[in-house]
């Protein structure tokens, strides 16, 4: 039986969900009945960006102080015959073997495209976005703007910037930072120059922010996507927001009840009119073509009971978006051998240095002369 | 070779009278007993920080917190005696020791034994010393006697121990510490430093709620607060791109501060408050005031609670040393900043430097106002905008386990204040026990209605050194004017507590004891109903009697 990895953690505001994720993820895959049961590597990314392994049967309380007990340190090099390897008493110790790894982190590089490329820089197949599918999710002006070049019906959004015109559109707005997951740092406010303000305080909008219009009577839709080993759409769920005075679904409702994404109330399969779900169905399809999607992703939508307006894309969604797959039941395994299959199967990376021959530089002369 | 060792060790038990089986069997007991009495007392020098005397200090607790250990101490006290002269009797010493005292257990309920690295060199360590007793007492000629008094003396040999490892873990340690600075540095966040016998973790938490989410800010995890804790919370949760980095740090003793603040130098010290809390460990409250006061010799901003007249005299030579001062107040609106409650306790008022700031601002519930100035003053200190700092005010989250209210499906109010160990934050608690709503009357008075319970549980306080009993006496008496039942946990402040109760003369209060937390929970459960009110005051852990 091979050897496969989970990584989970990392340097991000979702830290603790991915934790969360990737120990359902290793204890599903350690624990089911195969015989015998692949062997599963537990890769622990730290708040610092330190690399563990740590034991797949652990609980999610051992993770409360930060690197659990009896974890082993690991480096990791982004390199051909690199990828992870036991920290040995002199440099670089025995390498892991695993042939493929589960990507479980929520948000900051490990879903922003920045694992992916250290992954593909050693040569690790791994499950989930590819560098370019994982940037494209985890901005939201860029994904949005791709959603409107396939003439799908969205909110208007735009870059919100410290100087320039209003947008055209009235407020109430939604200020959402531009890049990052779940909804920390999202704010509501009246009235422009209340959002324009906002960029000064929020540290969440520092590195971009966008504007929408605030429409508090359209509701959450939510639709998971898998791509291997057919495109395959689950259920069409509504969350439901635990406090109805809260202004939007935050990151509160979403994974404070207990085990993540998987614990939060919600209305699944949702109770819509089957219009709006086979239009649901044929956007996100497209938006799998458009975005290049790869994994298991969850597509938001917003609505008001007759259209369907696309929010956002999460390419790594918490939980893996395990629950939705009721419809016909998809058990959390296949869900994960799945994934794995595709790591396997579809390589993220192809390098080439084909015409890279050598003319020119043999017609290239000196140095000096091309700078002089 | 081994002949001659052989010959040696004859030589050396020969006059031991160990041609006398019984003795030997004697000694096989007395070290025997020395395994579930090892184990027993490692487990307390684990939770008590492996400082050096806490083992024997429990020890000297547990044998007279009971007739029965009391008796069962005497006893073996009395058997290592007469075993001098006759070995057998030895033997009960062993028992003893192996099985007392009653009620600490080798395993422990709330906190088991955990085999980290440091406690199995612990474990060797005390080892040793059992046997370097036995190896003296072989030469000596007193194998059955020594094999007693080893079993008898395991606390002072966990307590050598850990004098003797210490310096050893403090040299351990150094790399972690040397790659925790070596972050900060990298990191470069601005450092904001809280200390104080009390309050440290509700500052800490105002401190992080105010900044964000302007700041990228980490702040050590609960009880991350000695040397070890600190560069374990700099390694593995100081990311980059923090900018503020909020650092509590604790002190058992003088220099220990100064020694955190050498390698993670603050940039803003922050005292929240001086009270008696670990009174035992520095002898008088003078000395706490010199070793929190280290936390302000590098920095450049202080920020400190002048309610207390001490902290007060501190500012003024913090200011006359050229440091940007900050006065926090819970009473005096010319403060720096000055957080007051309204005469009904649910809402705060806050100035700055007589300037209002904020008025009628709604706080979870046992929210100490002099915690949240100092927070609001190192906010201030770091820039955060007036306007927003007073949106910030209004979400305030509540502080876990510090006064939380909770009304039971059953119509209990419940008051959970089991992280509070010091006696102002006791009569905070008694006060909110005062104001626990009720059901409302008929006529929709909020009057408390005639035969509604007010319970209190507790085990008392503790680490109040010599001041300990009177606080508790205190703390009882005070129940007296509020609660119609106190429940007494435990033994280690019963008596105190019971005093303390029946000093009220016509005092309602019912009194009950009762051994262990759960049982008094259980009791609750039973006897209250809606309208019943409940403080939890303080929880000790089961190395506790």
């Amino acid at each position: 039986m091979p050897e496969v990895a989970v990584i989970f953690g990392g340097p991000s505001p979702e830290h603790d969900v991915s934790v969360l994720t990737g120990l359902q993820a290793a204890r599903a895959l350690a624990g089911r009945s195969d015989r015998p049961p692949p062997s599963v590597r537990s890769l622990f990314w730290s708040k610092t960006g330190e690399w563990y392994e740590v034991d797949p049967g652990l609980e999610a309380d051992s993770f409360l102080e930060g690197v659990p007990r009896g974890a082993v340190g690991l480096q990791f090099t982004a390199a051909p015959d690199g990828g992870f390897a036991e920290q040995g008493r002199r440099g670089r110790g025995k390498p892991l073997a695993f042939d493929a790894a589960l990507v479980c982190c929520h948000g900051g590089p490990g879903e922003d495209g920045t694992l992916q490329a250290a992954l593909d820089l050693a040569a690790v197949p791994y499950a989930g976005p590819t560098v370019a599918g994982a940037a494209i999710g985890m901005d939201k002006l860029g994904s949005g703007a791709l959603v409107a070049t396939a003439g799908l019906p969205a909110l208007p959004r735009v870059l919100l910037r410290p100087v320039g015109d209003p947008p055209d559109f009235p407020g109430p707005y939604i200020v959402k930072p531009r890049f990052g997951g779940s909804s920390i740092g999202i704010e509501v406010v009246e009235d422009f120059a209340t959002a324009r303000a906002r960029l000064a305080v929020n540290r969440h909008l520092r590195s971009g922010a966008v504007l929408e219009p605030y429409r508090p009577e359209l509701t959450d839709l939510q639709v998971a996507v898998r791509t291997w080993p057919q495109l395959e759409l689950s259920a069409i769920e509504r969350p439901i927001r635990a406090d109805t005075s809260s202004d939007i679904l935050d990151y509160r409702d979403k994974y404070v009840p207990g085990e993540g994404m998987a614990g939060a109330p919600r209305e699944l399969p949702a109770d819509i009119p089957s219009e709006l779900e086979k239009e649901i169905r044929q956007a996100s399809e497209r938006i799998a073509d458009v975005t290049g999607m790869r994994g298991v992703a969850r597509i938001d939508f917003l609505s008001d009971g007759r259209e369907a307006l696309v929010n956002e894309i999460n390419t790594i969604p918490g939980s893996l978006a395990r629950y939705l797959w009721v419809n016909p039941p998809l058990p959390f395994t296949t869900l994960l051998d799945d994934l794995l299959a595709e790591a396997r199967a579809r390589p993220t990376h192809a390098y080439s240095a084909e015409g890279a021959d050598g003319t020119v530089l043999r017609a290239a002369g000196s140095i000096a002369g091309k700078l002089g | 070779m081994i002949g001659e060792a052989a010959h040696l060790l004859l030589a050396l038990v020969g006059p031991a009278r160990l041609h006398d089986g019984v003795a030997w069997i004697t000694v096989a007991c007395g070290l025997a007993a020395c395994g579930p009495a090892g184990l027993r007392w490692l487990r307390v020098a684990q939770r008590e920080h492996y400082l050096a005397g806490s083992v024997s200090r429990f020890a000297g607790r547990w044998w007279v917190s009971s007739p029965g250990n009391k008796g069962l101490a005497v006893l073996a006290v009395v058997a290592a005696m007469v075993s001098v002269g006759w070995p057998p009797v030895g033997v009960v010493t062993a028992g003893v020791v192996a099985f007392g005292p009653l009620g600490l257990t080798v395993r422990g309920r709330t906190a088991p034994l955990v085999w980290t690295r440091r406690l199995r060199t612990l474990a060797a360590v005390s080892a040793a010393l059992v046997i370097l007793v036995m190896v003296a007492g072989l030469v000596s000629g007193l194998a059955s006697p020594a094999a007693v008094v080893a079993a008898l003396i395991v606390p002072a040999l966990v307590d050598l121990a850990c004098a003797v490892t210490a310096p050893i873990e403090h040299r351990l340690s150094e790399p972690f510490v040397e790659a925790a600075a070596a972050r900060l540095q990298r990191v470069d966040p601005c450092v904001v430093a809280v200390t104080g016998s009390y309050g440290k973790t509700s500052t800490k938490s105002h401190i992080a709620h105010l900044l964000r989410p302007g700041r990228t800010v980490v702040a050590t995890p609960a009880s991350f607060n000695n040397r070890v804790g600190l560069a374990r919370a700099v390694n593995e949760h100081l990311a980059e791109g923090t900018e503020v980095f909020v650092a509590e740090m604790g002190t058992y003793g003088a220099g220990e501060i100064a020694d955190l603040c050498r390698w993670c130098p603050p940039d803003i010290a922050v005292i929240t408050a001086i009270g008696p809390v670990h009174l035992e460990r520095f002898g008088t409250e003078e000395r706490i005031v010199e070793a929190k006061s280290e936390i302000i010799d590098r920095a450049a901003t202080v920020v400190l609670q002048v309610d207390d007249k001490r902290l007060a005299v501190l500012a003024d030579r913090a200011a006359a040393d050229g440091k940007r001062v900050l006065r926090c107040s819970a009473v005096d609106p010319a403060a720096d900043v000055c957080v007051e409650r309204s005469p009904d306790g649910t809402r705060l008022s806050v100035h700055t430097v007589g300037r209002r700031l904020a008025d009628g601002v709604r706080v979870p519930s046992g929210l100490q106002p002099t915690n949240l100035a100092c927070a609001i003053a190192v906010a201030l200190a770091l820039g955060v905008e007036r306007g927003e700092l007073v949106a910030r005010l209004g979400h305030l989250p509540a502080v876990e386990h510090r006064l939380e209210a909770v009304r039971a499906p059953t119509g209990v109010t419940i008051l959970d204040d089991t992280y509070n160990a010091n006696p102002a934050g006791a009569a905070e608690a008694l006060a909110m026990l005062d104001r626990a709503p009720a059901d409302r009357a008929p006529d929709g008075s909020p009057e408390r209605p005639a035969g509604r319970r007010r319970v209190v549980v507790t085990p008392g306080m503790v680490e109040l050194g010599r001041r300990q009993a009177e606080e508790n006496r205190r703390l009882a008496a005070a129940c007296a004017g509020v609660a119609t039942d106190l429940l007494v946990v435990g033994r280690t402040n019963r008596r105190a507590l019971m005093t303390g109760a029946a000093s009220v003369p016509g005092s309602p209060l019912r009194v009950r004891r009762v051994g262990r937390r759960d049982q008094a929970v259980a009791w609750v459960r039973q006897s209250l109903g809606s309208g019943d009110a409940v403080l939890y005051e303080n929880d000790l852990p089961d190395h506790y009697p």
